[in-house]
Order: structure tokens, then sequence, then C-alpha cells
């Protein structure tokens, strides 16, 4: 529930993108994020994820609407909103030219953290993501492992308020999803609120509070994995997505159920 | 240092970073290049060419030099790091950050900016060595190279957003950038040029910086008025600069 004292950590409302192309990507879409919660994105390709996330983090300008991040609106006072945000892109959008240290040092100043801080960060993280030893080779020598634990290490450089992961453990391995897992579980739990889009119906279920389906650019469905089930007289959150999205797309699907 | 001061230097300095980490083709390759077009045209048909305009004629070539250095690099850093960048999409993590389109158009400005001075100064340098460069005018000679630097990096800063493949950029560096830098009279004064050519020259741009320049170190110029040449350079670099500025508030290219 909403503490008063407590701003939503995110505030959306009525959010609509409509690319140069004429793809309307978002329409209409109203969603609260509470401070603290982990909160799930669930929507098949090209339902409108990825663009929400990007007006959320200001790589996409939204048509109409607004965004609050923590109180601050994160279009017109972007400064404030965006010092409140990390975000783990889906793709690896590495710098090749950094090494991992680098890359961590100029992230965080960028968000204008100093030198000390910075220092005492990076050497945090790299611990943390057990890449101390890879931290002075560049990001392109890294494995896709080490880029994506990388990737996530950079979006928690500067502390944010609200994480974003979109798509993060998409190709991963079983052992490295696990070891995602358990860190975004433990930034959560530490009060870090989280937001975070997935395909993996299981890593929905297992890590977030409260789940939203988005199809065709709009929210069609909101609530707690169990709430989604009953809501839709069904016997799990797969079912309760398939019922909505009506697609095959999902991690769990059987071969059998596919079309051929 | 307040948050929004290291957020640019730090902006500023993964720039910088990007061209020291590939020095070898960043500085060393154009000082080289340079140092090839004052062996060849110095050296080699300069002992075919007594004077121009009084100086001798490797001497006459050296301004031109030092402003194509400049302009070259500051141009093909911005434009290849800003493409190179939007195409891994490792501008993200800049743009996703609180910095400005301001501190973010600086920083990307500076970056070819400082290669294309340092390409220069070494020039400069080296020049001074061999053949012993006057400075006449510095008060010109400095307002005009740093407006020259600043002009290229900004025309690389435009072409490096609105490009989408790496052959965008070559296209402007060989079709555009070149001719007008050779055209300008670099290796030649363009008195020496039969009509229409002297009158066509008259209407490329850098020109009118080579004369420029050339006023600033040798006291010599066939490029017309200084001041009106200072003040038409000043106007198109903040236009310029101006136009990129929008760009970027709207994220041109840069933010979909």
């Amino acid at each position: 529930m909403h503490d008063p004292g407590v701003p939503t950590a995110l505030a959306i409302t009525d959010l609509a993108k409509r690319y140069p192309t004429g793809t309307e990507a978002l329409r209409g879409v109203s969603l609260d994020i509470e401070a603290g919660e982990f909160f799930g994105l669930l929507g098949p390709n090209g339902a409108g994820k990825s663009t929400l996330i990007h007006c959320c983090t200001g790589l996409a300008q939204p048509t109409a609407g607004s965004i609050r991040i923590f109180g601050h609106d994160a279009v017109g006072h972007y400064e404030e909103a965006r010092t409140a945000v990390g975000l783990a892109p889906q793709d690896v959008n590495l710098d090749w030219f950094l090494t991992a240290e680098e890359t961590l040092d100029y992230h965080g100043g960028y968000f204008g953290m100093p030198k000390p801080e910075r220092r005492e960060r990076t050497k945090e993280l790299l611990d943390a993501f057990s890449l101390t030893e890879k931290r002075g080779e560049r990001t392109r020598t890294l494995s896709g492992g080490m880029k994506r634990r990388l990737i996530l290490a950079r979006a928690l450089m500067h502390r944010p308020r609200l994480l974003i992961l979109d798509e993060p453990t998409a190709g991963v391995d079983v052992e490295l999803r696990l070891e995602l897992w358990r860190y975004v579980q433990r930034i959560n739990e530490e009060g870090t609120t989280i937001l975070l889009t997935t395909h993996y119906l299981e890593e929905a279920e297992r890590l977030c509070d409260r789940i939203a389906f988005i199809n065709d650019g709009q929210i069609v469905a909101r609530g707690t994995s169990r709430e989604l089930a009953s809501e839709f007289a069904v016997e799990s959150l797969e079912d309760a997505y398939l019922e909505l999205v009506g697609r095959m797309e999902l991690s769990r699907a059987k071969p059998e159920e596919i079309a051929p | 240092m307040t948050a929004s001061q290291i957020r640019f230097f730090s902006l500023v300095r993964r720039e910088c970073n990007r061209f020291f980490k590939i020095k070898r083709q960043t500085v060393g390759a154009p000082l080289l290049e340079t140092f090839l077009y004052i062996s060849v045209f110095g050296a080699a048909l300069g002992t075919r060419i007594d004077t121009l305009q009084g100086v001798d004629y490797v001497v006459f070539i050296i301004p031109g030099l030092i402003l194509m250095a400049w302009a070259i690099n500051a141009f093909t850093n911005n434009a290849s790091s800003i493409l190179q960048q939007k195409f891994q999409r490792a501008i993200d993590d800049q743009l996703s950050s609180p910095a400005s389109p301001l501190q973010l158009l600086l920083a990307f400005s500076l970056g070819g900016f400082l290669r294309g001075m340092i390409v220069a100064a070494l020039t400069f340098v080296a020049a001074s060595l061999l053949v012993g460069l006057p400075v006449e005018n510095i008060h010109v000679l400095l307002p005009a190279l740093f407006l020259v630097g600043f002009f290229f990096a900004q025309l690389g800063v435009l072409v490096g957003v609105r490009a989408e493949q790496f052959d965008d950029v070559a296209f402007a560096q060989t079709f555009v950038l070149q001719p007008l830098i050779f055209l300008g009279g670099v290796f030649y004064s363009a008195s020496l040029l039969p009509e229409p050519f002297q009158t066509l020259t008259r209407f490329d741009p850098v020109y009118y910086m080579i004369g420029l320049v050339r006023y600033g170190f040798l006291g010599i110029s066939d490029g017309g008025s200084v001041a009106v040449s200072l003040a038409v350079l000043t106007a198109a670099t903040l236009a310029l600069f101006m136009l990129n500025h929008r760009l970027f508030v709207r994220g041109y290219k840069l933010r979909v």
C-alpha cells in the first residue's frame, strides 16, 4: 500500500508514444509502482515494454502523458528523475573502448559522483559481480555472462532508488540467471525499487510483488500473480498471460502447443 | 566540484580517453601525414618554387597544413565517436544520465577540438624546428585557429548525429571536407589561379579560414579583410553550434 510520506517510485499517467513511422507503441499507459516494490512488466515482443522503459529513462520522448519518478517529472525536470534511475538495458551496449573499471567509473562520473566515491563503489561492484580480475580488460573481450554482469553493475553504480531491468536474463545460462536473481532480490530487500521486464513467467512469479501485462501498447491487467490467476479464473500466471495475450511466445510453452 | 561539473568533466574525459587509446591512429597518423605533405610539397616541389608572396614555399604552406590538421581531426573524431557510440548504443549511457543537451554537445565537441589542437600543436612544433615558422599576428592567429577548430568540431558532431552508417561519415570527409580544404589554398595562393577558378575559390569558406591563419603566422593573406573573415567565421561557428544544440535538445537521431 502507498505510504503517504514516501513518493511513488514511478507514476506513469496516460503515457503515449507514437514513433515518426506512425507506429503507436504506447497508447495511454498508466501505472504506479510504490517505493520498495519489485514490479514485473510482462508482454510479448513489440508490446511496448522497452518503449515504456525508454520513455522513463530519457531514451525516448513521450508523445503525451506524464512520468514522475519519486515525485520528479522525468521529462521536464529530468536531472533529479534520471539520478534516481538505474537502467540495465536488454541489449549489451557497453563501450568497446573502455575497460570494465572505466565503464563503471565514467558512469559514476556522468551521475556526478566524486572520484573517491567512484573508486570505492567501483571496487565494491567489481567484487560483488566477480569482475575484479577483469577490471583492466576492455569490455569487448569479456564473455557474454561477464558483460551482462557488468551492465547490471553499471546500472547500480550511482546507487539508484529505482532499478529498471529490461529482460536482464534473456539469453543467459541457468547458473548466471540464478545468480542475477539472488543479487536483484538482495538489492530489493535493501530498499531499491525494481521494475523488471521479462519473457520468463517463472522469473516474474518468483521475484515480483506485483505484475502488469502489457499488450499492444496498453496495460491490460495488473495485480499479484495470484490475483491475476484468480481474476481470469485460471490456475496460474502463465494461463492468465495466455488468456490475455493469446500468444505462444513463452519460455515455458510446450513444443506440442506451438502451431507448426 | 559540483555534480554538474563532475558530469561534464567525465563526459569530456571519455571523449579524450577514446582518442588517446588509439593514439597511433588518431594522433600519430595525422602527424605523419602532415610531415609527408611538408616533405613532398615543401622539400621536393618547393625547390622548384622560389617564393610565394615573399616567403619560402615550404613556409607558405605550413599555416594551411596546421589548419588542415586541426580541422580534419576535429571533424573526423567527433563524427566517428558519435556514430560509433550510436551504432553500439553505448551512447545510451550518456543520454540516460542527468547530463543536459548542452553538456553533451560541448563534451562531444571538445573531444575532436582537443584532438585537433594536439595534432596542430605538434605539427607547429615540428614545423618550427624544421623551417623556423614565424608568428606575426598572434592576436589573429589564436582566435582564428580556435574558431576553425570549433567550427569543424561542430561540423563533425552534425555529421555524426545525422549519420546512420560509416559510409555517411566517409562521404562527408572525402567528398565535401577534403575538396573544400585542398581547393581553399592550402598548397598555393589563390591569386595564382586562372579564372574562373580564382573567383570560384572565393566561394569556398575554407579559403578565408586559411587566409586568417596565414595572416596570423606570416602576416600575409589573400583572403580578404581579416576583421570581416573573423566576424563571418564567428557567426558561422555560432550558427552551427546553435543548430547542433537544437538537435541535441530534440534528441534528433539520438533519442527515439
